[in-house]
């Protein structure tokens, strides 16, 4: 939507590590561990992603959805603001504020497809209730920077905007929404991390390239291992892990 | 809206009523303006979404009127409400000039404050232009004042960049003319930021002259306001021109002196003003660029 990281609400909105790994007190009573609490933001990441498949809205779409839930969920508890309902209406208004609005009837259509589950049943009004609540936690900041667009002029100025190279970073980068990055980094250190990660894989030399940049190539370097440290945890995470964090949460049961 | 006790009315922008207020707490005067929320089927129609957004991005300058906080008010009857928070200034630009113009003593504002006033405008202008954002209504009364620190701000931003420029607001008062860029007056539809800067340019010698540059009162008349003193605009000077929509055959008036329009201001500004009123939006002068303007050499930026 706009031009300018810098002088962006975004910008100004960049979080410290404990603040997004806070768990909200209400959460915490119910026996939610940060563990939880992050597993929980995961898997509502990856159900807006395949909300958005079925509705079909650009990554970019997804990754606003991606950060307004995580956003909210700085300020909001879990018990309080259900991700069931708040993960597609994230995407509801991240459609809207991208130019590519989907409806709110053909978002709980596709709801109805993917989950049987009675917990996940909202209807539009719901939905439409839900997001003037995610508006107001919000604070009506909207404007979101993602790391794509750092990313294909960085590709091009190290020389490595090929085909292959350009897809492991597109796709690492989709990854790091998974995690709380986009709250915590500017996004051209996460484009950076990325292609850092895909170049040390490919086995590509950018050591020059990277030296010549001038950025902290600690931060880099950090955001780099959390995303390889996301990957080894990764595979631990299954149905059942999911389910008891959320069943802590116990809606409507 | 309980926290906020409404004072008196103070204007009617193009979109809505404006209230200056005094927020309990804290005894802060606040500007409250109403935006009636047009709720569908679909929620929060995306163009308010956008709106309010954009101007919660943009109100992060110094330049640009400060948006506290929005409020939301939803009553079972009425239609949703939305209130926009605004810091309170207790002038505006137009009302200032009004003050040196009429009254018991009237005298020029002084050159510095122009000055001083315009690089502030720029500056507001800029930011707004980075944003990829385009103000479209800029008017002496859309720049509001804190007299005591001499600061100008430019206000009723963002709420207009969805729709075409209205003729008359909602409350059919006739929106002025005045500072409309000509590419707009012949009816392009590909403006850009150009047509800020033809408005900066008519409010800088306003500033200096104390009324408007040029007082039309309809777009055709406002045309030949413009033509009469800057000359009937030909395809060399600004190709395309005869192809525009409402493009008519003028009278062939050539230009006239500009810096006899604007007595009081030296060569520097002239030029400047020059720039800004080119015909070609081409070629008319960026606000980034205005900033570096020899005019303002004489200027403490400093203290900006």
């Amino acid at each position: 939507m706009a031009t300018n990281f810098w002088t962006s609400s975004h910008y100004k909105q960049l979080l410290d590590q404990e603040d997004v790994d806070m768990v909200n007190p209400l959460d915490k009573e119910k026996g939610i561990t940060l563990e939880d609490f992050k597993l929980i933001k995961i898997h509502m990441a990856n159900y807006i992603s395949k909300l958005a498949q079925n509705v079909k809205v650009r990554q970019r779409v997804v990754a606003t959805a991606v950060t307004y839930m995580r956003r909210v969920y700085t300020r909001k508890s879990l018990t309080e603001y259900d991700p069931r309902l708040v993960a597609p209406t994230c995407l509801y208004l991240a459609s809207k504020a991208e130019e590519s609005t989907v409806q709110a009837r053909l978002l709980v259509f596709y709801i109805k497809k993917l989950y049987s589950d009675d917990k996940y049943r909202f209807e539009i009004k719901d939905i439409l209730e839900m997001e003037m609540k995610i508006l107001e936690a919000l604070n009506y900041y909207l404007v979101v920077f993602h790391p794509y667009r750092s990313l294909s002029q960085l590709l091009q100025d190290a020389g490595l905007n090929d085909i292959n190279m350009t897809q492991v970073t597109w796709g690492l980068v989709n990854d790091t929404y998974k995690m709380d990055l986009i709250l915590v980094h500017p996004p051209h250190l996460i484009a950076l991390a990325c292609i850092y990660i895909a170049s040390v894989q490919r086995e590509k030399d950018t050591t020059v390239w990277f030296e010549e940049l001038r950025v902290d190539m600690n931060v880099v370097k950090n955001i780099s291992m959390e995303i390889l440290d996301f990957y080894e945890g990764n595979r631990m995470i299954t149905e059942d892990r999911i389910s008891a964090a959320l069943n802590k949460l116990g809606f409507r049961s | 809206m309980e926290k906020y006790e409404k004072l008196e009315k103070v204007g009617e922008g193009t979109y809505g009523k404006v209230y200056k207020a005094k927020e309990k707490a804290t005894g802060q005067l606040v500007a409250l303006k109403k935006t009636r929320l047009e709720m569908d089927e679909e929620g929060i129609p995306p163009t308010a979404l956008r709106e309010v957004s954009l101007l919660q991005m943009l109100s992060q300058s110094l330049y640009i009127v400060r948006l506290l906080s929005v409020e939301h008010v939803d009553k079972a009857m009425n239609k949703p409400l939305l209130y926009l928070v605004f810091e309170y200034l207790d002038t505006d630009l137009k009302k200032f000039i009004d003050s040196h113009r009429k009254g018991p003593n009237p005298t020029p504002l002084p050159p510095s404050l122009v000055q001083s006033f315009l690089f502030q405008l720029c500056k507001g202008v800029a930011h707004c232009h980075s944003h990829g954002v385009l103000h479209r209504d800029l008017k002496p009364q859309n720049l509001l004042l804190d007299q005591q620190k001499g600061i100008l701000k430019i206000a009723d931003l963002g709420l207009g960049r969805a729709f075409t420029v209205p003729l008359k607001s909602y409350t059919h008062e006739i929106v002025t003319l005045w500072y409309r860029a000509p590419e707009v007056l012949l009816g392009s539809t590909h403006y850009s930021t150009g047509v800020d800067m033809w408005s900066v340019g008519c409010i800088f010698a306003e500033m200096v002259r104390r009324q408007a540059l040029f007082p039309g009162d309809s777009e055709f008349q406002q045309l030949l306001n413009i033509f009469r003193l800057l000359g009937t605009p030909s395809e060399e000077q600004w190709p395309g021109v005869t192809s525009l929509r409402d493009w008519h055959v003028y009278p062939r008036w050539e230009p006239q002196n500009l810096a006899r329009a604007v007595p009081s201001l030296g060569p520097e500004g002239v030029d400047l003003l020059l720039k800004m009123l080119k015909y070609n939006p081409a070629e008319r002068i960026s606000a980034k660029a205005a900033l570096d303007h020899p005019y303002f050499d004489s200027l403490d930026k400093s203290q900006f």
